[in-house]
């Protein structure tokens, strides 16, 4: 056996002793169940990275929406329009917009390299500044900083619906060749969406509101579902440790699976009447 | 290096880390910053960082108009509106007030009958009630936008009354209160907006569906067939179609999601019509139309497609979701991911 | 058979301005002349849960309700608000206003002067609107830990502790109930996770049509009793509570969420033809590309 699996598996049973012996006094009681599940998940996650780093290849199917990044930057610049980012409505406390803040410094570094314009509208003032930051530094690394410019992100609004208004408005202004919808929507992304198919641009989008992905997938080009859009930013960069942690990430998806048919079995086992065990109570 | 990289990571970790373990620590210092200042410090850092935003706001169309640029028409009303809003929530705070005390001997229905024509209450003797049943002064249940308004009534309370004083609510509450100009900004002007806006979902979604509900290929298909059950189901009017006309549309759906698999048209067209006239046939003969089964009941299939397929989708996406939220924060929290300081 | 063909392709290709024309007046005409379309509101399961479990509380029992949705999404959810407040209050039970939005401030006041009024309830003894407080979730664990810890004062600037209902309410376990009106983030996920599930509070709510999917879970595992799911959640409700103040003799005031029903259940008809008419066309003109092929 892998004597890193066997490492990582004694220190998971030794933290978790320690949590048992100080419950009730240095730890809280009635958590054991969530904190052997966070310690599980970052030691799956983190023993893949370090796989990786050690040189493992590690493969990942294509995303044909990350790989058509490029190529609409390309298009709007062939076109000689410009290319409209969305980093959604939520503020940097979410995780999606820190996910799509990471993909708006990958695009803003091929729209460096292609002179292109940038525009990226924001709905909350804390956003602008960290977009502003991942621009600048990523139109320093591609050699162009003449290119970048304070206002290609720019405030509009943090109302839900004057920000979607202010944004269509560029929309049909600027008609721009390419836009992205890359963060946290709600109700405003089909607004965005129409409109943005409407002026015939190609469009990608990604997010982690469930309810919203039907509706960029109805009219968007590409759209990244689920943990498509949250790898994204580690997919791109290519890095050994980042690809690492997206196989762990798949391999807690896996044991999660596992946890939900073992329930079903023993918790239908139980309720035939074939063991004692109730699975449910461990929850 | 240091300022830029180094020490917001170190924050980002250790913030980070006491955050996520200290839901486990049985400390209760450590409770109260993880469940109540972690999310508040945030909140204040936000609500100064609006300065920035707003400025920035004003300052690119202002910007516009000064040198004209395209569409420099519109900026115009970007910065009435900004300024008129800084106004009623700032400057102008409306929201008056009348309160009185010291009524006349004898003057007591006089005051009342004034006070319940101003309020529109059909009864005075409620009004003159409460004045006798008030130790402090008697607040009229109305606000007034401009002191101007208030003054007529004032003017004719005063023979009858010692004390009368014209109030405003206090700062901050006046945005909330029914009759301030702030309220009337909101109620009049950004309620009908953001409502016009919502209403324009209702267009683009027909339009979307219009455009990519299509018969292309078997999933297309079936969101096809789905989105029309859910859409008809959804509402009143999905229980008011008969059971042979529900047959109808789910002989038509299936075909449609047949469609791909049955090359032969001819074939394809003799088993739908087949099935129609069967289903229709049987359903005459068993008395569906006194008591149609509730397979053939657009509402009831439609709660099948949410509390099964819809549901399970949904949780699976919820999951696959949650456990992307995971991974990126563990990337982030262990300083590997530093995309979002430019470091990549 | 070729004139037919022929209008099936332009029934399919209209421009989309066209049909934006075709879903206004479908819904404009019954909203100005609603005594055309007169349709049967049947309440769901999901609905008659909610009223039923509203239904259970009694006199004097406390509910929370909290606001937390804006402009909008007021023609969903304002409506449900009011038939809610109309139950509420008919059955005499003690009302405790919250916002995890700003504009559920308004949302609230204006519910809140609807309504009152008609059932003589008074504020301060009947109804309390404790308003907004910024923080999401922490707002709800700390509703769910020491209300005083967040709140001082109500939406009028009154000390909370001055305020008589609030007397023998600490926390989130002082109340028998409660009910998220909610739009998005925050709202009824977070009321769910952070107070109600850990604290074994029985709670309910009414959402947009989009978010139903997202709520749908909880409601299946009964974590939130019933839900009232968008326009026809609240149409419905208002039908079971239309019905419940007739019983009790009590005057009834027409919801709106009823009213429009009608325009919402045409359009919908009409966005399903034009989808119909628009794979007609797309089998039509298929079939005359490949013709053409051969």
């Amino acid at each position: 056996m892998n004597n890193k699996v066997v490492i990582w598996s004694v220190l998971f049973l030794g933290v978790m002793g320690l949590y048992i012996l100080g419950e009730g006094t240095i730890f809280v009681e009635g958590a054991r169940l969530l904190f052997a599940s966070i310690i599980l998940v970052s030691i799956t996650i983190y023993y893949y990275i370090d796989r990786a780093s050690s040189g493992e290849d590690i493969y990942l199917r294509k995303i044909p929406g990350l790989q058509a990044l490029e190529e609409a930057v390309g298009r709007a610049t062939e076109m000689g329009k410009s290319v409209l980012f969305v980093p959604g409505i939520m503020d940097l406390d979410q995780v999606e917009t820190v996910t799509g803040l990471n993909l708006l410094g990958h695009v803003a570094e091929y729209t460096a390299q292609y002179e292109t314009s940038l525009n990226v509208p924001v709905s909350r003032s804390i956003v602008m500044e960290a977009g502003r930051e991942i621009c600048k530094e990523s139109y320093l690394k591609s050699g162009r900083p003449d290119l970048y410019y304070d206002d290609m992100v720019h405030y509009i609004s943090d109302e839900q619906f004057a920000y979607a208004a202010g944004v269509n408005g560029i929309m049909e202004r600027e008609k721009p060749a390419a836009c992205f919808y890359l963060g946290k929507f709600y109700a405003e992304s089909l607004i965005l969406a129409e409109t943005g198919n409407s002026i015939g641009a190609i469009q990608i989008a990604g997010t982690g509101s469930p309810s919203q992905i039907p509706f960029f997938v109805t009219a968007c080009d590409y759209t990244l579902i689920g943990e498509e859009f949250f790898t994204a930013s580690a997919y791109l960069s290519n890095k050994p440790e980042l690809v690492g942690s997206i196989k762990g990430q798949d391999i807690v998806k896996l044991l999660v699976m596992i946890a939900m048919v073992l329930t079903v079995v023993f918790n239908g086992l139980y309720q035939a009447g074939w063991i004692a065990f109730d699975i449910l109570s461990l929850f | 290096m240091l300022l830029k990289r180094h020490i917001p990571l170190m924050i980002l970790i250790g913030v980070g880390l006491l955050t996520l373990f200290g839901h486990f620590i049985n400390n209760e210092g450590i409770q109260n910053f993880v469940n109540n200042d972690a999310t508040q410090w945030f909140d204040i850092i936000a609500s100064f960082a609006i300065f920035l935003g707003a400025l920035n706001m004003l300052k690119i169309q202002l910007m516009k108009i000064i040198k004209k640029q395209k569409n420099w028409q519109y900026s115009i009303l970007a910065v009435i509106g900004f300024a008129f809003a800084i106004f009623a929530g700032f400057f102008y705070r409306g929201a008056n007030f009348i309160t009185l005390s010291d009524v006349k001997d004898g003057q007591l229905a006089v005051v009342s009958a004034i006070i319940a024509e101003e309020i529109n209450e059909s009864n005075p003797h409620l009004i003159q009630t409460k004045l006798e049943a008030s130790q402090t002064a008697f607040e009229i249940d109305k606000i007034y936008m401009t002191s101007e308004s208030a003054k007529s009534v004032i003017e004719k309370l005063h023979p009858y009354v010692d004390t009368i004083e014209l109030k405003s609510k206090p700062w901050g509450a006046h945005v909330q209160t029914k009759g301030s100009l702030f309220y009337w900004m909101f109620i009049n002007i950004i309620t009908p907006l953001g409502a016009t806006m919502f209403a324009l979902l209702a267009f683009f979604v027909a339009s979307a569906s219009y455009r990519a509900f299509r018969i292309r290929n078997f999933e297309a298909t079936l969101l096809l067939v789905a989105g029309i059950i859910l859409m008809l189901g959804r509402v009143p009017i999905g229980g008011l179609i008969p059971w042979w006309a529900v047959s109808i549309i789910l002989m038509f759906g299936i075909s449609a999601i047949s469609a791909p698999f049955i090359k032969e048209r001819s074939l394809l067209l003799g088993l739908t019509s087949g099935g129609i006239i069967i289903i229709i046939i049987c359903g005459t003969f068993m008395g569906w139309n006194q008591h149609p089964p509730e397979l053939l009941s657009i509402p009831v299939i439609q709660d099948w497609i949410f509390a099964y397929p819809t549901m399970a989708g949904s949780r699976a996406l919820m999951i696959g979701i949650a456990l992307g939220i995971v991974a990126t924060s563990f990337r982030i929290i262990i300083g590997l991911d530093k995309s979002f300081l430019g470091d990549k | 058979m070729e004139i037919m063909k022929r209008i099936f392709i332009l029934l399919g290709s209209l421009d989309r301005r066209i049909i934006f024309l075709i879903v206004g007046l479908s819904v404009l005409i019954p909203l100005l002349k609603p005594e055309w379309v007169n349709l049967p509101i049947r309440p769901r399961p999901e609905s008659q849960i909610v009223f039923n479990e509203i239904n259970k509380l009694n006199e004097g029992d406390k509910i929370l309700l909290s606001f937390e949705y804006g402009p909008s999404t007021k023609p969903e959810i304002h409506p449900m608000s009011i038939a809610i407040l109309k139950h509420l209050f008919a059955k005499n039970i003690q009302v405790y206003g919250f916002a995890l939005w700003p504009d559920g401030n308004f949302m609230s006041t204006e519910a809140f002067s609807e309504v009152s009024h008609d059932y003589g309830k008074k504020y301060g003894i009947d109804y309390v609107n404790l308003g907004y407080k910024p923080g999401a979730e922490a707002v709800v664990k700390g509703i769910a830990a020491d209300i005083r810890a967040l709140y001082t004062v109500d939406l009028k600037g009154t000390p909370i502790d001055d305020i008589p209902m609030m007397k023998d309410v600490v926390n989130v376990e002082n109340f028998d109930f409660v009910f998220s009106l909610s739009a998005g983030f925050p709202g009824s996920t977070e009321w769910v996770q952070y107070a109600c599930d850990p604290k074994n509070i029985p709670m309910s709510t009414g959402v947009t049509s989009i978010q139903v999917t997202d709520i749908l879970p909880y409601v299946e595992n009964g974590q939130i009793r019933g839900i009232l799911a968008g326009m026809p959640g609240a149409a419905e409700y208002e039908s079971l509570v239309e019905a419940a103040l007739k019983e009790m003799d009590l005057s009834v005031k027409p919801g709106k969420a009823s009213g429009m029903m009608a325009a919402q259940s045409i359009a919908h008809v009409v966005i399903v033809l034009f989808i119909i008419f628009g794979n007609i066309t797309y089998y039509i003109t298929r079939k005359n590309k490949g013709e053409d092929k051969i």
